[in-house]
C-alpha cells in the first residue's frame, strides 16, 4: 500500500477514535442531571495493523467510572431516602468539557493530517499533466 | 547520461522518504492520545542518503521490508522518541512538535516533486518539444 495511502487510513483512524470520544462526552454531558447514571469513559489503544505496517488508533470497551456519586439532599424527591438524600450522577462537568476539548484539539490536528497528505497526492498526479 | 538518470532517482527516494515521514507522523498524532504511546520519526534524509551513496543505483529504502510491509519495530531508521519525556499517562506526543515535523515533510516533499519535473522539463527540451 502506497505510504499517502497510508497515512490517510491512520489518519481516519484517530478522527474516528476521536469522534466517539466526542460522542461519549456528549452523552455524559446531557446525563449530568439524571439520577444515579455513571459516567462513561472509553479508552483508546494502539492497534498495530499488520497488513499496512501501521499502529492505528482504536477504542476499546466502554467502562463505567467507579466514583461516588454525588448526594443531593431533597426530602421532597420520590427517589429521596429515609435521610431526604438521592443519589445524583457522577459527572463532573468542568471534567467533561476539558476532556471535550481536547478531543477537538487532536480531531483537528488528525484532520491537519488527513488533508495534508491528501494534498501531496494531489500534487504527485499534477505531475502527470503537461 | 541518459542510461543512468541519477537526478530522477534521488528525486524519487526523496518523494518516498518524505511520504513515509508523513505516514509516520499520521500515525503519531492518531495515537496522541494514547496511554503508553512512544512517537517515532524517521531519520532525516541527508543521513540516509549519505549512509547509502555507495549504492546509488538502486532506490534507497528508509528501512529494511518498507516495500514488503513487516513490523515497523526496532527497525532501522526508524527513532523512537525518550519516553522520559512523556507525560502522566506515558505517552510522548507533542502535537506541536508534529505539525513542524509535517510541514518539514511535506516541504521535502514539494521540493522533490520540483526537482523531477525540472529535470522532465530538462530532459523534454533536450528532445526538442516544449
Amino acid at each position: 500500500m502506497n505510504e499517502l495511502a497510508k497515512a490517510l487510513d491512520v489518519s481516519t483512524s484517530g478522527l474516528r477514535a476521536q469522534s466517539s470520544r466526542l460522542r461519549n462526552l456528549s452523552e455524559n454531558i446531557s446525563n449530568a442531571d439524571t439520577p444515579g447514571y455513571r459516567r462513561k469513559t472509553i479508552p483508546f489503544r494502539t492497534e498495530f495493523d499488520a497488513g499496512n505496517g501501521v499502529s492505528k488508533v482504536e477504542v476499546g470497551r466502554v467502562s463505567l467510572d467507579d466514583r461516588a456519586p454525588e448526594r443531593i439532599y431533597d426530602p421532597s424527591h420520590p427517589m429521596a431516602d429515609d435521610t431526604g438524600y438521592y443519589d445524583g450522577s457522577n459527572v463532573d462537568l468542568l471534567i467533561e468539557l476539558a476532556d471535550a476539548r481536547q478531543a477537538q484539539r487532536s480531531y483537528e490536528a488528525n484532520l491537519k493530517m488527513f488533508e495534508q497528505a491528501r494534498q501531496m497526492s494531489t500534487s504527485l498526479l499534477q505531475l502527470l499533466r503537461r | 547520461m541518459f542510461q543512468n538518470l541519477t537526478v530522477f532517482e534521488t528525486a524519487y527516494a526523496m518523494a518516498v522518504h518524505a511520504s513515509q515521514r508523513q505516514a509516520v507522523i499520521a500515525q503519531n498524532v492518531a495515537n496522541a492520545d494514547t496511554p503508553g504511546f512512544v512517537g517515532r520519526d524517521l531519520v532525516p534524509f541527508q543521513e540516509v542518503y549519505a549512509s547509502d551513496g555507495a549504492n546509488r543505483s538502486f532506490q534507497r529504502a528508509t528501512r529494511e521490508g518498507h516495500l514488503l510491509g513487516g513490523s515497523p519495530e526496532n527497525l532501522e531508521g526508524i527513532m523512537r522518541e525518550d519516553r522520559t519525556l512523556a507525560s502522566p499517562d506515558g505517552n510522548t506526543v507533542s502535537l506541536e512538535t508534529e505539525m513542524l515535523r509535517a510541514t518539514d515533510a511535506n516541504r521535502q516533499y514539494d521540493r522533490s516533486l520540483a526537482i523531477y519535473r525540472s529535470a522532465l522539463n530538462i530532459l523534454r527540451s533536450s528532445l526538442g518539444r516544449q
